[in-house]
């Protein structure tokens, strides 16, 4: 039995049965080698007051339960081995993080925080304890964009969240939320129903055939001792406790329900948790740009990413083989489908129909330094970075996302940058393995209140954050798009002053690369510090198609003196107008700018430099028919003199 | 493994110098060595009364021999000292002293091609063979005339010869005709190119300044 326990000191992986796994293998945990699709006419199970397998689901039963994805399509799917995947794993501490990517980002203007968290340990990233957050507070807030599982099966010792958990249940991983290819499965349902800590009900309420009202918080909050299991009408009529409905029609005469279950997960449901939204022009409707050339020449998203039934699915990132053991990981990266693995003892070239790239006129040397991505990914550079939406960041496809173009978190896109070493291993300290190529990727100034204390800044919890700092801020105009308010010195001052009061050791505040600080004569004082750094991901998709890539059209596309690339702008996001404002791509490249420039400025001789060495060649080649024609005719005179 | 054949090969031809130096020395060198450094450094203006033409000839072939020691350092440092590729600053002064070296190539191949002409003193052993297939009888004058350097000639055309490819495998890779294979070959071709033909530089800078050093 495998037990993965995390560093917080009361949690503890969900259920042991879980991940309590046997060498049996289960119905669906191995094909028969059949292309066809499997039919899933199965039977609805629920789980029971102990947490175990509970009665099978018949559409008269009272009271009605939402199925439990763990007893209904663990019945024949490894339910344990696929919850070590790596869409369900974050929390474990034993996983190796691999490369950074996209965190979760707290954001709130009223108290001027966006801050990166995650539960894996990538460099930049607060773990959601850090800012105060419960596994089932960070469920709550952001498993809407989870296929469910990590946070949510998280347990632990705290009694009265042993009680809310009773009510809530846990979010079990939601197998619909990727594999369910039926069009009036809802994964936008999933977040009012995390909203409502309807943990328990939230994969049933996303699927076609169930409906789900009521609230598990409003039982919690209200009525301690509610049992779900037993429920009984509440006191106060306005609480609804959570009910579920299926629709009759969905269970045929044995009570059986069919679910549209795909192997091959349809590009739409990836799309919701990973759409993008380059905020690059002022008309940003969908149809006004093109999807990732990979998709439009008909590929599908999982053709690439794959896994098998322990769901540790390939990144496709170079170097990624050095920490995955998915058997794939080395001919699912850009350059193995493209240009073949070295070394392979079968060609592996053309994968997919992947075409093999030329790169005519392009210096092997930019396979060293750059990505494939840097070429070919992301929206093409311009003179300043744009900001960029996430379905992650800001809840794209959910009720009542905020749709203004500045609505926080503010990330911006593309940077060109040299990649973070990938994450290798994490013992107590995480082991990055070099990448160093530049890479496009997105960013995120971090904002936070914190307190130093030994050269230590640890960020305040944000509950205290909002109790403190949103009355001492309740007189700044915060506009409706949800963008920062505009902070002075003078806010700043007001809020470390009130946190001073609330929080032990020195209260600062973390913004545009700064950490900002009352000095003792009480005036605000400014420094970098390694805390207030960026926190950056790479770019992967979209993927422009070749004609489209930098550099098509001449070296100048980046090595330009004023080449965005290199001197592109890049915005210092900050709610304090004064911070707000610009630093070039290539502070974060690795490169000496002057170096860069004088590069740059050589091309604009390199013409000159071609004509000449082509003439001279021109007349060295003269030179040397002339005196060989003359060899010849020497040759040929001493040849004539005989006869 | 270029690496390891540029150490070998330049260490080779410094021994076969050194070599050729133990052997064969060179007694007027060492006299008056003073009087022989400075007429080394202004061995190609200062010998004797030039003409306009001269002047500039010899002016082409100290810029052209400043040139090819810069891009010997900057080409070679990198891979031999360092181990890898050239970059950064040095490839800058690399691509700037490059077309200035090709320039020169082309003027002294223009000037000095007649002079490094071969003749039959530079090789009797191939008269005698000429002779005794085309049956010509000997008239001796081609034995009586004094060689004039068939080392050098010789280094001159491999020079010339060598500097064709050295430079069009670089100036071809920066046009859009050839894709990563051949920009791998390409940039193959140059750096071998590059190694012989500073390998026959040297040796003809050696011959040079020995012949110089000699009158």
């Amino acid at each position: 039995m495998l037990v993965l326990c995390l560093s917080a000191p009361i949690a503890c992986l969900a259920n042991e049965a879980i991940v309590a796994e046997t060498d049996q293998k289960l119905l669906g945990d191995e094909s028969d080698g059949s292309r066809a699709p499997s039919i899933h006419l199965i039977p609805l199970f629920a789980e029971n007051e102990d947490g175990e397998k509970g009665g099978k689901i018949t559409p008269d039963d009272d009271p009605l339960l939402p199925f439990s994805t763990r007893w209904t399509c663990g019945e024949c799917h490894s339910y344990g081995i696929i919850g070590k995947g790596w869409h369900f794993n974050a929390a474990d501490p034993n996983v190796t993080p691999g490369r950074p990517g996209q965190p979760w980002i707290l954001a709130d203007a009223r108290t001027g925080i966006q801050i990166p968290l995650s539960y894996r340990p990538w460099p930049g990233t607060f773990k959601p304890e850090q800012v105060g957050f419960t596994a089932r507070e960070f469920t709550r807030y952001f498993g809407r964009h989870t296929p469910g599982g990590a946070a949510g099966e998280l347990e632990t010792q705290d009694p009265d969240e042993i009680m809310r958990s009773y009510i809530s249940g846990k979010l079990e991983i939601n197998c619909l939320s990727c594999h369910n290819a039926e069009f009036a499965h809802n994964q936008g349902e999933y977040f009012p129903q995390l909203v409502r800590e309807n943990f328990r009900w939230a994969a049933a309420a996303t699927c076609e055939f169930a409906s789900v009202s009521g609230s598990a918080r409003d039982m919690i909050e209200n009525y301690p001792t509610y049992d779900p299991f037993m429920p009984e009408p509440p006191e106060d009529a306005k609480k609804v406790p959570p009910t579920i409905t299926y629709r009759k029609t969905a269970f045929d005469q044995d009570n059986n329900v069919s679910f549209n279950i795909v192997r091959e997960v349809p590009n739409y449901r990836c799309y919701f948790c990973h759409s993008n939204l380059y905020i690059d022009k002022e008309d940003t409707e969908k149809w006004t740009s093109d999807e990732d050339i990979h998709l439009t020449a008909g590929l599908k998203c999982v053709d690439c990413h794959r896994n098998g039934v322990d769901h540790n699915i390939t990144r496709g990132y170079e170097g990624e083989a050095s920490v995955s053991t998915n058997p794939l990981v080395t001919t699912s990266s850009c350059e193995s489908c493209h240009l073949g693995v070295k070394d392979s003892s079968l060609p592996v070239a053309g994968r997919l129909g992947a075409p093999v790239p030329k790169h005519p006129g392009i210096p092997p040397v930019h396979f060293e330094k750059l990505t494939c991505t840097a070429c070919h990914s992301g929206p093409w550079p311009s003179e300043k970075t744009i900001l960029t939406k996430t379905s992650r960041a800001h809840r794209l496809g959910t009720l009542n996302a905020n749709k203004s173009k500045e609505a926080l978190p503010h990330i911006v896109a593309p940077v060109f940058a040299k990649q973070a070493g990938i994450g290798a291993e994490y013992i107590g300290k995480l082991l990055l393995m070099e990448a160093g190529k530049i890479a496009p990727h997105k960013m995120i100034w971090p904002a936070y209140w914190a307190t130093v204390e030994n050269q230590n800044v640890a960020p305040i919890a944000f509950a205290t954050v909002t109790e403190v700092i949103v009355p001492v801020f309740a007189d700044v105009n915060r506009p409706t798009s949800g963008d920062w308010p505009e902070l002075t010195a003078e806010h700043i001052v007001k809020g470390l002053k009130a946190l001073a009061k609330s929080v032990k050791g020195t209260p600062v505040y973390i913004s545009a690369g700064k950490l900002y600080k009352l000095d003792d004569s009480g005036t605000l004082s400014e420094e970098e510090h390694p805390s207030a750094r960026p926190y950056l991901w790479p770019i992967a998709h979209d993927v422009r198609p070749a004609a489209q890539s930098l550099g098509i059209r001449y070296c100048t596309d980046c090595h330009a003196t004023d080449g965005p690339f290199f001197f592109g702008d890049i915005t210092v996001d900050s709610p304090i107008v004064a911070a707000r404002e610009t630093k070039k791509m290539i502070e974060f490249q690795d490169i000496n700018p002057f170096y860069a420039w004088a590069f740059a400025f050589s091309f604009v001789f390199r013409p000159w430099m071609k004509i000449i060495a082509l003439c001279s060649s021109a007349i060295l080649a003269g030179v040397l028919l002339l005196y060989t024609l003359k060899m010849l005719a020497c040759i040929a005179k001493v040849l004539t003199e005989r006869d | 493994m270029f690496r390891t054949i540029s150490i070998v090969a330049f260490a080779v031809t410094v021994g076969c110098l050194a070599l050729n130096c133990i052997i064969s020395p060179c007694k007027e060198c060492w006299r008056h060595p003073l009087r022989k450094m400075a007429h080394l450094f202004t061995l190609l203006l200062l010998e004797k009364k030039l003409s306009l033409m001269e002047i500039l000839r010899k002016l082409v072939y100290l810029l052209a021999l400043l040139c090819f020691v810069i891009l010997a350092v900057t080409g070679f440092y990198p891979t031999i000292i360092l181990g890898e590729h050239i970059s950064g600053y040095l490839i800058i002064v690399h691509a700037t002293f490059a077309p200035i070296l090709a320039i020169c190539l082309a003027v002294l191949a223009v000037m000095w091609a007649r002079n490094c002409r071969f003749n039959l003193s530079d090789w009797p052993w191939f008269g005698r063979i000429v002779q005794r297939v085309t049956l010509v009888k000997s008239t001796g004058e081609e034995t009586q005339r004094k060689s004039s350097g068939l080392g050098q000639k010789i280094t001159f055309w491999l020079i010339i010869i060598l500097a064709l490819p050295l430079i069009l495998s670089i100036i071809l890779s920066m046009y859009t005709l050839f894709g990563t294979y051949w920009q791998e070959l390409l940039l193959g071709i140059h750096r071998y190119t590059a190694l012989v033909f500073a390998l026959v530089g040297i040796v003809h800078t050696y011959l040079v300044i020995r012949t110089k050093m000699q009158e």
